[in-house]
């Protein structure tokens, strides 16, 4: 009764204070509901289960208020309660009485077909008010913690094959991936609480290809140079050990691809375990896996990150000296250990450069022709200088003769290196072109001379 | 005085149709190793880049040049062939060989254009000048063949000869470039002078291409020659007094 005349005062106030909030005039749970509260509403109100765990029986008047069961009395669903009877049931634990009480909401939420039809099928851990809150019941809007109501749980797909994967995601790496801020259904376009199209994979490796075609949709500009690169078109050939982006990137627990080099290193060893091995034991190899060097290339250094293409294409072999240029024309890097930036330059004027340089003009170029690679190694780089250099010899009088077919053991010597030709290096070579530096000019000013007295003495004759 | 020459129309022959053929082979042969060779050695610049690229591609424009270097060799060859024979068997006269009279002929010429003597040197069939260039063609060409051909067979020529350092095929490169550099500039410079703006010739000197010399200029700049051609002696001054003395229509004379 008392309750009665203070809602009507309240109703009275509210029509002189229209600012005043309606959710207060309309109390939703009735009477039956203010009854309740009367009690509820105490926040020292607790059940202690068997297990000793404790749940408080406090119900937020204000979170019922704008539930979507705000019409609902508090009987409707807490079915054998009302105000002279509370079940005497006994719980072992605060998960076995939610388990129990979602059951209630079975009553009107029946499901044919959708998300809930399979979930309910597949799922025994988890309940409604898991995903909808209880009191305050929610429609479930599409946010990553509502999908993490089911996949936080051993979820799994199955294939056409048998073979089943988790659909498990750990909640943790995927809030310390880049992409954090992006909501689940921004990748899996067409998902919702919702909707879950069903979709029948052949096996593992099909879903893993079909999903990675979400990427696109934000990298774009990354995707296209995949298109051109070699790991895209063995895909095409039917090879589907070939990688596509979570391969590399991972699926949910994305990183930057600028992370420390070795572990872009180690991506490509997850395939190319044999080449791996031979570049740790290359110079450069050796000084990022000893030293975490950072100047020197990894992989995708020379073979570049999405577009990957052949190396055996005349393109990327003709491309190799500004590619190695890239670093070893760097006069600031190369200050660093002492090493040459002649290098390029030296290659480009000698014949092999010069073959190159027009063969990448011309983009028809059918031979071969020796670029840095054919003598310092290609992933087996060594120094050139110390006690790898006799083995960098050995191995080069073998590539002169791939072309040079005879090619006597000293042939190698017939590259005088990268350096200008000196008068203890190359004696013939610097002597040859003095005397010519000197003799050309000395010869064109003596003729022009001649010429001038020539004209000069025909001119005074006339 | 040009103009008097060619009004009486008075010609000796210089050179032997093979000659001029031989002359003619060798100037186109020249112009095409130059093209195809400048434009290797100058392979960065645009220009080059544009012959390169209209002549099909580097591939093609070294087997252009190395054609041609081969018809080179067998032009070079066949002349030293034909000169040694010439010299030996038929008794040409060596008038080729370089001599002491050149050295001094060179001098007296400096002293005539510094004006310390009146009178130029008196040359014989070849001048010191045209046998400079003659035997410049001749070393400079053994030398481009040499250097050519061990570029373009490099392990056939430590076969040859096993002794020969490694440091021989850049040499080589150093060689044949420098020197082609050097013809290149004395043919543009001094024989392009000679044979075209020099005021004796200008503005062309046809005699390569008729074979024929007048006696004008024969009098002039190869007086020797003259006197022993028609046997009669053209004395201290010479050129403009005897223009009207009569003379063999046309002489034939030695290769």
């Amino acid at each position: 009764m008392l309750n009665r005349i203070v809602l009507h005062i309240t109703l009275i106030l509210s029509f002189f204070f229209a600012a005043q909030s309606i959710s207060i005039a309309s109390y939703p749970p009735g009477e039956e509901g203010a009854l309740c509260l009367g009690c509820h509403n105490n926040k020292e109100m607790s059940l202690t289960f068997k297990n000793g765990e404790k749940l408080s029986l406090f119900v937020d008047d204000r979170s019922l208020m704008t539930s979507a069961h705000k019409n609902v009395s508090c009987s409707g669903c807490h079915k054998g309660f009302s105000l002279g009877d509370h079940s005497k049931r006994q719980f072992k634990n605060r998960r076995s009485l939610t388990v129990w009480a979602s059951d209630a909401c079975r009553q009107c939420h029946t499901f044919k077909k959708g998300i809930h039809l399979r979930m309910l099928g597949a799922l025994r851990e988890v309940v409604c008010v898991d995903c909808h809150g209880s009191h305050a019941i929610q429609p479930v809007k599409d946010s990553g913690d509502a999908c993490f109501g089911c996949h936080k749980y051993g979820l799994a797909i199955p294939f056409k094959d048998g073979s089943r994967h988790s659909l498990e995601i750990d909640e943790d790496a995927l809030k310390s991936s880049v992409h954090s801020k992006l909501r689940c259904a921004d990748c899996h376009f067409g998902f919702s609480s919702k909707e879950h199209p069903d979709r029948d994979f052949k096996d593992k490796r099909n879903f893993t290809i079909i999903t990675s075609e979400t990427c696109r949709r934000c990298h774009f500009d990354k995707y296209t140079k995949t298109l051109e690169s070699m790991h895209f078109n063995v895909l095409l050939k039917g090879n589907l050990k070939a990688p596509v982006c979570v391969d590399c990137h991972g699926a949910h627990g994305i990183k930057t691809g600028r992370t420390e080099k070795i572990e872009s290193a180690r991506r490509c060893k997850s395939c190319h375990e044999d080449i791996y091995q031979t570049y740790a034991m290359s110079v450069h190899g050796k000084s990022l896996i000893s030293m975490h060097n950072q100047d020197v290339p990894v992989c995708s250094d020379c073979h570049r990150a999405h577009d990957i293409s052949d190396p055996r294409m005349a393109d990327f072999r003709n491309n190799i000296p500004q590619m190695c240029s890239n670093c070893h024309a760097n006069e600031e890097l190369m200050k660093k250990y002492g090493l040459s930036t002649a290098v390029l330059q030296s290659y480009l004027e000698d014949f092999h450069g010069v073959t190159v340089s027009y063969y990448k003009k011309q983009k028809n170029a059918i031979r071969h022709i020796a670029v840095c690679t054919d003598c310092h190694g290609i992933h087996d780089i060594t120094r050139t200088k110390g006690p790898d250099a006799s083995i960098v010899k050995a191995n080069l009088v073998r590539r002169c003769r791939k072309c040079h077919p005879g090619a006597s053991d000293n042939f190698p010597d017939t590259w005088i290196s990268h350096y200008e030709p000196n008068f203890k290096r190359a004696p013939l070579v610097y002597t040859i072109n003095l005397i010519y530096s000197i003799f050309i000019p000395f010869m064109i000013v003596g003729l022009v001379l001649q010429i001038i007295l020539h004209i000069w003495r025909y001119a005074v004759n006339r | 005085m040009i103009e008097i020459e060619k009004k009486n129309g008075e010609f000796i022959r210089r050179f032997h149709p093979l000659r001029i053929i031989e002359h003619q082979a060798n100037a186109i042969t020249f112009i095409v190793l130059v093209v195809t060779g400048i434009s290797q050695k100058f392979h960065n610049s645009s220009w080059a880049e544009w012959i390169i690229m209209n002549l099909g591609g580097i591939d093609n424009a070294r087997v252009i040049h190395r054609t041609t270097g081969l018809f080179f060799t067998v032009l070079t060859l066949q002349h030293m062939l034909t000169g040694s024979y010439g010299v030996i068997v038929k008794k040409w006269m060596p008038s080729m060989v370089i001599n002491l009279k050149d050295f001094t002929d060179a001098i007296d010429n400096l002293k005539y254009y510094f004006g310390i003597t009146d009178r130029p040197a008196r040359c014989d069939r070849y001048d010191y000048k045209q046998k400079f260039e003659y035997w410049g063609v001749v070393i400079g060409g053994i030398l481009m063949i040499l250097t050519g051909l061990t570029l373009w067979f490099p392990t056939k020529v430590f076969h040859l000869i096993p002794f020969l350092p490694g440091q021989i095929i850049p040499a080589a490169k150093a060689a044949h470039t420098n020197e082609a550099m050097l013809a290149l500039l004395v043919i543009v410079i001094w024989h392009i002078y000679n044979s075209v703006f020099s005021p004796d010739v200008f503005p062309l000197d046809t005699a390569i291409f008729t074979g024929k010399i007048s006696k004008e200029r024969m009098i002039h700049e190869h007086p020797l020659e003259y006197e022993r051609l028609t046997g009669e002696k053209l004395g201290d001054a010479h050129s403009e007094e005897v223009k009207a003395e009569p003379g063999p229509e046309e002489i034939s004379s030695a290769p």
